[in-house]
């Protein structure tokens, strides 16, 4: 057994030594599935299932995921903007558009279309996207996330 | 900082200065030069101005207290702030001795550099004192000073909180001498710029006033000149009657940020704007056990993974969120490499106890105390006693578990988390990063508690080593799971006595064996109680486990021990248990004033209801002497503490409040160990979890609270951070046995009610 004599800084220094019980820090074995933001691979065997299953699946998780967003934006065709504006048809929309929402003037004057890609990027940091916008919460940091919350926001419009 | 020795002239010429006290520039502390003194160009200090301060117009008047063009004044303070307040009370301190009005005071924590080693802790920590005419130098580490204690607190780097050291080391040897340092550089400066001696200069709300011109300006419009005086050879320190706000409960400068949730703890921070990827870990379970293989099949298929790593010693998986990462975490099969400590259990490692207890018999084992002669003395003693008491592990469960942000970029490595020990922290992360300690930028955050968990760098180290092998900034974080399964843990102790009575059942001897080291060494001495024959020893055991400083450390066994001891000569002596300390504490007249604090308090003696009992117990530590008189209620199925009365004389409570609400913290703290709590090994693992299996108390089992302050000895500080826990869990068993008869010799008490 060890012993482990308790001194307040001999046993720290016990600790520093075996922290690294390895003899070198690296890793002895690194699996990297992906590098950050980067969009998950599908995972292999899964591409057998139909599409229209995965999408499913996909809006499913967007519709779950949004469920952060609803504080602030409604979706309902015709629903009132509240802090945020009502999303009903924003993908294929001009950015700063929707009538009667305040928007700041750095959205209003964004010159954005809304597709999946601009989207992809607001989500991911919209004050790095947009500089000044009023959206200051709801980064969505999960790229599967974000996705998925666009494949659901694609599927609101008439 | 740049090469100290080139900096000779400086040093020597302020070293002079330390003759009077802290803020000594030239002093080795820690393997550093520390400097803490006056801010001019040239001068060393320089690295420091730049991170402290980098606001217009501001100048460093010595290292630890800054002056804005705002006339805000900064105290700097080299502790970590992990619930506990002191931070706010050294501030307190500074505060006073400068003339400074309180609502004109901010708190910053010092960074994590050399410099700002706090030299009084080491000297609490390392060594005896070298200041004479201070009496308040810590002594009782003298015993333990010795030339691998010195090594090692160089190399630990000494920049700690621990020990509750804060207010009567730094505060009252570095903080105080600071402020009344810059006091009279303000006034100097004043006085030359007016053409007036300084003697007709006063001050008071953080301004220079010379009363005879009709002249006051602000502290900040000498902030700069000042920085260029001289530094007086001897600051005058307030005596206790000048004291203004020293004694009052100045409101904490931690309250609003706690309360509106700005306050950065180590599992908020991380760098800004930054997204932030984070990590799960597991180490083997058993001591010595490294990583064998790991099959992560599911894992690799598992929702936001983006890596999967086997660092030797632990396995982690790194993922978009915490979550995704734990549940990976959780599927990876794990197999672990042989270790010798692999078939360790609790029980085993009690035999082994008991077998050294017995062959240390009644006076082999290490000498902890020995005066008279116990073992002869018990031969004419009418009455015999003998008990033996046992103590579990503990783990420290601290709110926040361990965590640390890292990110190691370009030969250079930031982290971000909460630690007692902010340098050694930076050095377990330069180690795992791979770069020099210079190369680490340490952002020393809140700690979601610390009670002497946070005092490894085993959790930097880790996150570092991942925050390297992937290229991009990892918040690490270990699950409740893993938190409990790797702490360092208060070690379990079994500790036997004998005592003898004469025949008017006053105490003769006193003998007793137990088994950890004690840390720190006073911890199981008793030379307050008037008992002639004295011997205290311990025996050397082996350790299937880590061990660490739990709060109030070797205290935290040796209270319970001790006054449980206490109350059965009491009974032996059939004597009250009250009345039987009084007796024992006749040459200790500040023991004596507070058990009679406490007793009073408690209404000693009164009637309670049937089934109810009063306990009490006293314990010095940390300087600090507090007594503790427990109720319990025994009329239902469990024990029931219903209320604390705890009267404590910590020399002088500094900020009142802040004193009372760390009596209460402790008193939880104890009881929710003692009631029931215990960490056991089995298969070489320890088998509790989570808190369904290691308990916190609640509210509802929570008892009230009364504290009582005695300022006994205004020179002589003692500390608040541990020592209200040693009495609380020995006042409880007392009150037990007051109830019922019953004698729990054994911690936790839930083992004797389930």
């Amino acid at each position: 057994m060890n012993a482990i004599k308790l001194t307040l800084f001999a046993m720290t220094a016990t600790v520093s030594l075996s922290a690294c019980g390895s003899e070198s820090p690296e890793p002895t074995e690194q699996i990297v599935i992906r590098e950050p933001g980067e969009a998950a691979t599908p995972v292999e065997g899964a591409a057998a299932d139909a599409d229209g299953a995965d999408a499913a699946d996909l809006v499913a998780a967007g519709k779950s995921a949004f469920a952060a967003c609803v504080a602030c934006h409604s979706v309902t065709p015709d629903g009132a903007s509240s802090i945020g504006p009502n999303l009903y048809g924003v993908v294929g929309r001009a950015a700063g558009s929707l009538a009667g929402f305040d928007y700041s003037d750095a959205m209003a004057g964004s010159g954005l279309t809304w597709n999946s890609g601009e989207l992809d990027e607001f989500l991911t940091n919209p004050s790095a996207k947009v500089p000044g916008t009023r959206m200051v919460a709801g980064a969505v940091n999960d790229a599967d996330d974000r996705a998925a919350i666009i494949a659901y926001l694609a599927t609101l419009s008439e | 900082m740049s090469d100290p020795v080139s900096e000779k002239p400086e040093r020597s010429r302020a070293a002079k200065w330390t003759r009077r006290g802290f803020i000594g520039a030239g002093a080795i502390a820690g393997g550093a030069l520390v400097v803490g003194v006056a801010v001019r160009s040239g001068n060393p200090v320089g690295k420091l101005k730049g991170i402290v301060a980098q606001g217009e117009g501001e100048a460093l008047v010595n290292a630890w207290v800054k002056i804005g063009s705002d006339n805000l004044v900064t105290a700097i303070v080299p502790h970590c702030e992990m619930g506990q307040g002191a931070n706010s009370t050294i501030a307190q301190m500074l505060a006073d001795e400068m003339d400074v009005n309180w609502e004109n005071v901010r708190v910053m924590d010092a960074p994590a550099d050399g410099n700002y080693v706090s030299q009084h802790a080491v000297r609490t920590f390392v060594g005896p004192g070298t200041l004479p005419d201070r009496p308040n130098q810590v002594s009782f580490m003298e015993p333990t000073y010795d030339g691998l204690f010195t090594q090692i607190g160089k190399l630990a780097g000494a920049y700690i909180t621990g020990g509750s050291s804060s207010v009567r080391s730094t505060g009252q040897n570095g903080m105080r001498i600071a402020g009344a340092a810059a006091r009279e550089m303000l006034v100097a400066s004043a006085a030359k710029e007016w053409g007036v001696p300084a003697a007709e200069i006063t001050t008071q709300n953080a301004t220079v006033i010379h009363a005879a011109s009709g002249r006051s300006e602000p502290y900040s419009a000498f902030a700069a000149a000042a920085a260029e005086q001289d530094l007086p050879r001897a600051p005058r320190i307030k005596t206790v009657d000048e004291y203004k706000l020293m004694g009052t409960p100045a409101p904490r400068k931690d309250i609003p940020s706690k309360v509106d949730g700005t306050a950065i703890f180590g599992v908020d921070a991380g760098p800004e704007g930054e997204n932030l990827r984070y990590a799960a870990v597991k180490a083997s379970p058993v001591v010595g056990g490294a990583i064998a293989s790991m099959d992560a099949s599911a894992a690799k298929e598992m929702r936001g993974v983006l890596q999967i790593l086997n660092m030797g010693d632990f396995v982690a998986v790194v993922a978009d969120s915490y979550w995704q990462a734990q549940r990976a975490l959780n599927t990876i099969k794990i197999t672990y490499t042989e270790s010798e400590n692999d078939s360790a259990d609790t029980a085993t490692m009690f035999a082994g106890f008991t077998k050294a207890l017995d062959e240390a018999g009644d006076s082999g084992g290490n000498s902890k105390a020995d005066y008279g002669d116990a073992v002869g003395a018990l031969a004419d003693a009418v009455t015999k006693v003998e008990a033996e008491y046992k103590v579990p592990f503990l783990a420290h469960a601290t709110m926040e578990p361990m965590n640390c942000t890292a990110w190691v970029r370009d030969g250079k490595c930031d982290i971000w988390t909460g630690t007692q020990v902010p340098l050694m922290a930076r050095d377990g992360a330069a180690e795992g990063a791979g770069v020099s300690a210079d190369d680490v930028t340490m952002h020393s955050v809140l700690l979601g508690g610390g009670f002497g968990r946070r005092l490894t760098p085993e959790y930097t180290n880790q996150a570092a080593r991942l925050a390297k092998a992937t290229g991009y900034p990892i918040k690490m974080i270990w699950s409740r799971e893993e938190d409990t399964a790797q702490d360092f843990y208060r070690p379990a102790d079994i500790s036997r006595f004998t005592g003898g009575l004469d025949e008017n059942g006053k105490v003769i001897c006193w003998n007793n064996v137990h088994c950890t080291e004690d840390e720190p060494p006073e911890a199981p001495l008793v030379e307050f109680y008037d008992i002639a024959n004295v011997s205290v020893r311990n025996a050397e055991v082996e350790w299937p486990v880590r061990l660490g400083a739990w709060r109030s450390v070797a205290h935290s066994q040796h209270g319970f021990f001790v006054e449980s001891f206490v109350d059965e000569l009491a009974a032996a002596a059939g004597k009250d248990p009250v009345e039987f300390r009084r007796e024992l504490l006749k040459n200790s007249p500040r023991h004596l004033a507070v058990l009679n604090g406490a007793a009073e308090m408690a209404g000693w003696g009164s009637p309670l209801p049937e089934g109810h009992g009063r306990g009490i117990a006293l314990a010095r530590s940390f300087n600090s002497i507090v007594a503790e008189v427990a109720e319990v209620d025994m009329t239902g199925e469990t024990p029931k503490v219903t209320k604390v009365y705890c009267c404590v004389d910590a020399g002088f409570a500094m900020n009142p409040d802040g004193l009372k609400a760390q009596m209460e913290s402790g008193i939880i703290y104890g009881l929710t160990a003692a009631m029931y709590d215990e960490i056991t090994i089995k298969d070489g693992a320890v088998e509790q979890s989570n808190f369904h299996d290691y308990k916190m108390m609640r509210m509802d089992d929570a008892p009230d609270i009364a504290v009582q302050i005695i300022n006994g000895a205004p020179d002589n500080l003692g500390g608040a951070g541990e020592p209200g826990l040693p009495p609380a869990a020995p006042a409880v068993t007392n009150a037990i046995f007051a109830a019922t008869g019953q004698r729990i010799r054994e911690l936790p008490i839930s083992k004797h009610f389930a």
